[in-house]
């Protein structure tokens, strides 16, 4: 066991990182808006091949994972964990991106689904595959979470490809291996720019951040963070069991729900608005905690899976 | 980057499991609900211990040259996991081979290790930890119990707070001020001192954690040879970091929460209460809360293993298992209810233990600190030196 980056995992962060820097950012995504998606960005990572980390002979889960984490840590608006981690593991071949993942009987509206040219659903134990989207085919709405959001046609669902019995939890264990993963990267990022504010910001003549009550917050926040961190990582190197999946999304959901909050308060009436970049990373965990139930159906499924057998329904 | 564990370490953990079966008394259960600082677990330990160095499994952590079984950090972390699972048959020996061991190999003289070390690694010797004062708890280096030289020994004269095992301890890893000139962490030394030293007086502090718990120990003209001093003497501070560092990640109380979750779930179950939505979604997240503090705590391991020295990963750690025991306490509170109300009860007794968890090895506010210092690099002076 080790925690450590290989020499494989450092070079691939570091290709990833100049890709980075040069296209995405915090300052990039306030450009592009709430609700933009980052095209551009979008042809780069699929051009340059790290959005297929999942599929290569040498890398697998644990290095999507990665890529997926320090997407969502440059702020990058595109669906990362979706296309580079679920769909890899859940499908043998490679379909067009970006893609969007649903539950087909729950909210119509689904994160990213107005540019995704593939939606990944799950019907019941089945995970329906929806191919070949066109332009327009599903509705932009506006929406104060970050990423594009669109409101998909229950009937779109009926021409897809149903993907057999079982397949709708490889699927969910997946997406929530996902979402902690993008929690991670978002949160750590964060916390960051919150730090970064607290030491700079100055009231009653000197730096917040020399204020206990304000030291002590960002402090339990790290915790959380660095345990979001590690959990997702280790969830997608274990493959997403059930257990491991509902594990990783549960305690990044709960840490999400307090980092935010944390994050948005230390940062004062500055931190909501649109000049300053929290709220890139903010209103962006905010949405990520609206699926699959949020934080409760995933605590729930971290019992299920542990005491299942105990169970008498 | 990898999260699987080595097939040597599983393996251990497997022989550790089969051992732990049959070597633990048919009263187990009820023995360890009151803790490793308890009266019956600091009587058993002496008999565990020696069966488990038998074994070879008390120090496998240790290098050989000192007895241990030279098999580095990650079977230290199987063993403090499987043992703090069961309940700590070690009682206060996990100490002695967490960290007074460690700290003797890493600044005792050889004479020392000669004779500290030996009796550690084969499980015959208690250890108490002599740090907090009535005046010295989350700051301890306002400590001002003092060794005064007097030729080739010290007087040491002061007192001790909640030291817990003071009524069984052999010997006491002591920091006391050998530079009365000096105030703060500057000036203080360790001394490794015998509990049976003239001078020495023991008192119980009765509370609420359990029986024999936590005591008072007054030392009055205690003549102890120089000899016994560990490290530098007037910059025992070194030692003591050390050994803080050790110690905050050394206790698994993650795993023994880990295991208490699962007691739990199958008592509400027998309750008929596991369906519950609203209880699945406590036990569920108490559960994430006790996996983050192991792997965290892993994290720390992985560092050790690498012989890098401490970082504030320690304090992220410590946080983080504090947090998963109380949030587990509470839960069992939740599962029995009014049933928690009998003194000795399942839930009474990890409520108690868990108690503690915020406040021993340097309080909560402490670790907060240093994370917000070293971890975030949170600087109340960076506006004014940019």
């Amino acid at each position: 066991m080790t925690y450590l980056l290989n020499d494989d995992q450092k070079d691939l962060l570091d290709g990833l990182s100049t890709v980075l820097t040069r296209l995405a950012g915090p300052e990039r995504a306030m450009q592009l808006g709430v609700g933009a998606h980052d095209d551009r960005l979008w042809r780069a990572l699929t051009d340059s091949g790290y959005l297929d980390a999942g599929r290569g002979g040498e890398t697998g889960p644990l290095e999507a994972a990665l890529v997926v984490e320090a997407i969502a840590g440059a702020g990058g608006l595109v669906a990362a964990a979706a296309s580079a981690l679920v769909a890899p593991a859940v499908l043998d071949d490679a379909v067009q991106g970006p893609i969007a993942l649903a539950e087909c009987e729950g909210s119509p509206l689904v994160r990213f689904a107005p540019v995704a040219r593939t939606l990944l659903g799950i019907d019941g134990d089945e995970a329906v595959l929806v191919t070949d989207i066109g332009d327009g085919e599903i509705g932009a709405v506006k929406t104060t979470f970050g990423v594009p959001v669109g409101r998909v046609p229950q009937q779109l669902w009926g021409r897809g490809t149903r993907l057999g019995a079982g397949s709708g939890d490889r699927v969910r264990n997946w997406w929530r291996v996902g979402s902690a993963v993008e929690q991670a990267g978002g949160l750590a990022a964060a916390l960051r720019l919150t730090v970064d504010y607290v030491n700079q910001r100055e009231q009653f003549g000197h730096p917040i951040a020399g204020f206990q009550a304000v030291r002590h917050r960002l402090a339990e926040c790290a915790v959380l963070v660095e345990g979001t961190r590690w959990l997702a990582l280790e969830a997608a190197a274990l493959r997403a069991g059930p257990e491991t999946a509902a594990t990783a999304a549960s305690y990044a959901n709960a840490a999400a729900k307090h980092v935010v909050a944390e994050t948005h308060q230390l940062t004062g009436a500055m931190g909501f608005t649109k000049e300053y970049p929290l709220h890139v990373y903010t209103t962006r965990a905010q949405g990520l905690t609206l699926e699959l139930g949020g934080l409760e159906a995933h605590s729930r499924a971290v019992a299920t899976a542990r005491w299942g057998a105990l169970m008498s329904r | 980057m990898d999260f699987q564990w080595g097939a040597e370490e599983a393996e251990f953990r497997n022989q550790l499991r089969e051992f732990l079966a049959g070597e633990l008394p048919d009263n187990w259960g009820e023995m360890s609900q009151n803790g490793p600082g308890s009266e019956a677990q600091a009587k058993y330990s002496r008999q565990f211990c020696r069966r488990l160095a038998e074994k070879g499994w008390l120090t496998p952590h240790w290098p050989t040259e000192f007895g241990g079984g030279g098999k580095g950090a990650w079977f230290h972390a199987v063993l403090g996991e499987e043992m703090w699972a069961i309940g700590e048959p070690r009682g206060p020996q996990y100490m002695n081979v967490n960290w007074i061991g460690p700290a003797i190999a890493r600044y005792g003289t050889p004479e020392q290790q000669r004779t500290y070390l030996p009796p550690i690694s084969s499980g015959s010797v208690l250890w108490c930890q002599g740090f907090s004062e009535p005046d010295a708890g989350s700051d301890l280096a306002a400590l001002r119990t003092r060794a005064i030289r007097d030729g080739d020994h010290y007087v040491i004269n002061g007192q001790k707070l909640w030291t817990s095992y003071a009524n069984h301890a052999d010997y006491c890893f002591l920091l006391a001020r050998t530079d009365a000139e000096r105030a703060g962490a500057k000036g203080i030394s360790v001394l490794l001192v015998p509990m049976d030293s003239d001078g020495i007086a023991v008192r119980e502090v009765p509370s609420m954690v359990g029986e024999r718990y936590f005591h008072e120990v007054y030392f009055t003209d205690v003549r102890v040879p120089v000899s016994v001093r560990l490290g530098p003497e007037h910059d025992g501070w070194q030692v003591v970091t050390f050994a803080l560092a050790q110690e905050r990640v050394g206790a698994a109380r993650y795993a023994r929460a880990a295991r208490v979750i699962d007691q739990l779930a199958a008592e509400a179950a027998a309750r008929g209460r596991l369906d519950d939505p609203l209880l699945q979604v406590r036990l569920g997240t108490a559960r994430a809360a006790c996996e983050a503090a192991r792997v965290l705590a892993y994290k720390v391991t992985d560092q050790r293993a690498r012989g890098e020295p401490p970082t504030p990963d320690t304090n992220v750690a410590r946080v983080a298992n504090t947090r998963a025991d109380l949030a587990v306490a509470e839960l069992a509170l939740a599962v029995y209810g009014a049933d928690a109300l009998e003194y000795g009860s399942t839930a009474d007794a990890n409520y108690r233990m868990a108690i503690t968890a915020g406040v021993a090895v340097g309080a909560t506010e402490v670790q907060l600190d240093l994370i917000a210092r070293r971890f975030l690099r949170l600087d109340p002076n960076a506006k004014a030196r940019a």
